[in-house]
């Protein structure tokens, strides 16, 4: 009966209950889709990251990590055999690299020049995709240099025109050669973008001076779980190499996915304090207009751990009312937009690229992320009643009576 | 043999405000009341006929004095033995009837029996019971907001009935009733006294009640100015 009465003595004042479950449910919403868009804009960036950047591993040699130069290189054949044994590998891609000057008619840049294979590139990190203008590298067409439209942009640059790199080969001795841009390229990346070029492997092999030699190895897997597996393997198997997971590549997007959690909890707590705030206003009133009423309970025999549990009983019931309101729409929104996405070029520019995320953000709402906010709702409802559960406690049943 | 004493106060006082202006509601009250008494403390306002029958009743502590109940001294028990104890031994019924509004008038009286622990089967049977007694077997499913204040007061006589209590304190029952209700609720009050002996203390202003009472004290700033049976009856 402590339920019906907690149940009933919700609706005696409708309208002010259903004014905070509604602020229940827009706390609900609130928290549930924040943390949504949160997890979405990591996740994006994780998924940039591992499928568009960096991949899952990456294999160098152990010089080439610290100090970049052309002459720490490793045997493709050896890294490319033990690879292609992994069944947890999805792609690799091979690249011969190094740092050099661009230099064109109007002026030069320096920037990161990557050798590749079109076609390794494309299935590892779909490079090709990111084109905007002209061609993707082709390996029938030698001396073609695909550029970020960025740095096109900057450096005056147009597909067809002709641009000089100029860099270090492997014994240390400066050489140059003429490109001609075939493409330009646009990635979720603009400072990366406005850095690299690419050319193809063979072309900057013969000029670098390597021979069934490369500096990366770019490892994507099937799945991301794989990645443990995949990397012991790997680093068993290749001693003299250095085997990197993508956290230790890109520290930066590691420290956002890490660190989603903790920015999530603290809009939510913030959201729940200004909830706990409208609760122990309600649960107060409701405690206040019924000063009588808990004195006849008192009176007739109603012990106070009772009393106390009705009235935290009524607030539960009251969260329980407006939460899972909250939470419904929430998950219609996400699922919503989790197709849609979220368009934020429209607003931002390209600002959301210049930090390496996508313009677009598709929510998403972990199961477990969502039950940890349902847990910090209810947590919140039963502590913002405990204050009015007291007060009504410390009624003396006497003067209560003739309130 | 068997002990027919129901409550013994002894030189009861209470003082309000005893720090600041202190106000003496009751000064050294002695009352004895037996088993199957129908009593009545009148008195005018400011007597302190409330404040002694809440003393009676656990509902506030006496400023000197003791409250013995069946042979318990109430004043002595912690609060949540008073609260357990009152669900038990004592039955009130207040002015402003104090019904659960929420709750049914099946459901105010079974509410009691709820607090007791009394198992599902045995509250229904006594709730049948108590509305048809106090003869409202029709109106079970009415909130007290659907009831007249008569009906609401025989709602609240049948829910301090429920726990089967040693006596029930009735603070100016017929205060807020019309002449008919107000006969109603007494008769019916009346035929409990009569036929299970059920001990009846009220404080009230009202003649009918104190023409009906068989025993009728009168306190006169919070002390007894006479203790008289005005039927007859005498009470030593």
């Amino acid at each position: 009966m402590l339920f019906q009465i907690a149940w009933r003595n919700l609706w005696r004042n409708r309208f002010r209950s259903l004014l905070i479950a509604l602020s229940v449910a827009i706390g609900m919403w609130a928290g549930a889709f924040i943390m949504a868009i949160y997890f979405g804009m990591g996740n994006g960036r994780l998924r940039i990251a591992i499928d568009r950047e960096v991949s899952h591993i990456q294999v160098h040699h152990p010089g080439f990590s610290d100090e970049q130069e052309p002459k720490f290189h490793f045997d493709t054949d050896s890294v490319e055999q033990v690879l292609r044994e992994q069944p947890t590998v999805k792609s690799f891609a091979l690249r011969s690299i190094t740092s050099g000057m661009l230099a064109t008619a109007s002026g030069s840049r320096g920037v990161q020049i990557n050798g590749i294979s079109p076609a390794a590139e494309q299935s590892t990190r779909q490079l090709g995709d990111f084109l905007t203008e002209g061609e993707y590298l082709d390996t029938a067409m030698q001396h073609r240099i695909f550029i970020g439209a960025d740095l096109a942009d900057k450096m005056k640059l147009g597909v067809g025109q002709k641009v000089v790199l100029t860099f270090l080969d492997t014994s240390a001795a400066i050489t140059s050669g003429a490109f001609r841009v075939c493409g330009l390229y646009k990635s979720f990346n603009t400072p990366l973008d406005e850095r690299n070029v690419f050319v193809l492997k063979t072309d900057l092999d013969r000029m670098l001076g390597l021979h069934g030699r490369a500096h990366e190895a770019a490892v994507l897997l099937q799945h991301d779980d794989d990645l443990d597996t995949a990397f012991y393997s790997i680093s068993g198997q290749l001693p003299g190499l250095k085997v990197e997971k993508w956290q230790d590549i890109s520290p930066e997007t590691s420290l956002v996915v890490s660190s989603l959690d903790t920015y999530t909890i603290i809009y939510i707590v913030i959201i729940l304090i200004a909830l706990a705030f409208g609760i122990i206003n309600t649960m107060l009133m409701a405690v206040l207009e019924r000063t009588r009423e808990i004195g006849v309970l008192m009176a007739v025999g109603m012990n106070r751990l009772r009393i106390f549990g009705m009235i935290m009983l009524e607030t539960v019931m009251l969260t329980l009312v407006g939460a899972p309101v909250g939470l419904l729409v929430a998950w219609i929104c996400v699922e919503w937009l989790g197709r849609t996405g979220i368009d934020l070029s429209g607003v931002a520019g390209d600002v959301m690229q210049d930090f390496g995320y996508a313009s677009v953000i598709y929510p998403v709402l972990p199961l477990n992320n969502v039950l940890q906010t349902i847990w910090l709702v209810l947590l919140s409802a039963v502590l913002s009643a405990i204050f009015p559960a007291l007060k009504a406690l410390n009624l003396k049943p006497v003067e209560a009576i003739r309130a | 043999m068997e002990n027919r004493t129901v409550i013994d106060a002894h030189n009861l006082s209470k003082v309000y405000n005893p720090d600041t202006i202190p106000v003496n509601a009751v000064n050294g009250v002695h009352l004895h009341l037996e088993r199957g008494e129908f009593t009545a403390l009148v008195g005018p306002s400011g007597s302190g006929k409330t404040t002694l029958l809440n003393m009676i009743g656990g509902l506030d502590q006496p400023t000197t004095g003791k409250v013995v109940i069946n042979g318990t001294d109430i004043t002595a028990l912690p609060p949540n033995a008073l609260i357990d104890f009152r669900l038990h031994n004592i039955g009130f019924v207040f002015q402003a009837f104090n019904l659960i509004p929420v709750l049914t008038a099946r459901e105010n009286i079974e509410f009691i029996m709820l607090l007791q622990k009394i198992p599902a089967q045995e509250r229904s049977r006594r709730v049948e019971e108590l509305l048809l007694a106090v003869g409202l077997p029709d109106k079970a499913d009415a909130r007290p907001a659907q009831l007249s204040g008569g009906q609401q007061q025989r709602v609240a006589v049948a829910r301090a009935l429920a726990s089967k209590p040693q006596f029930i304190l009735a603070d100016e029952p017929t205060a807020n009733l019309d002449s008919h209700s107000a006969s109603t609720l007494l008769d019916i009050m009346e035929k409990l006294n009569t036929d299970e002996h059920m001990t009846f203390l009220f404080s009230t202003h009202d003649q009918r009640v104190i023409d009906r009472a068989r025993r009728v004290i009168t306190l006169v700033d919070g002390s007894i100015a006479s203790d008289t049976a005005p039927a007859g009856l005498h009470h030593s």
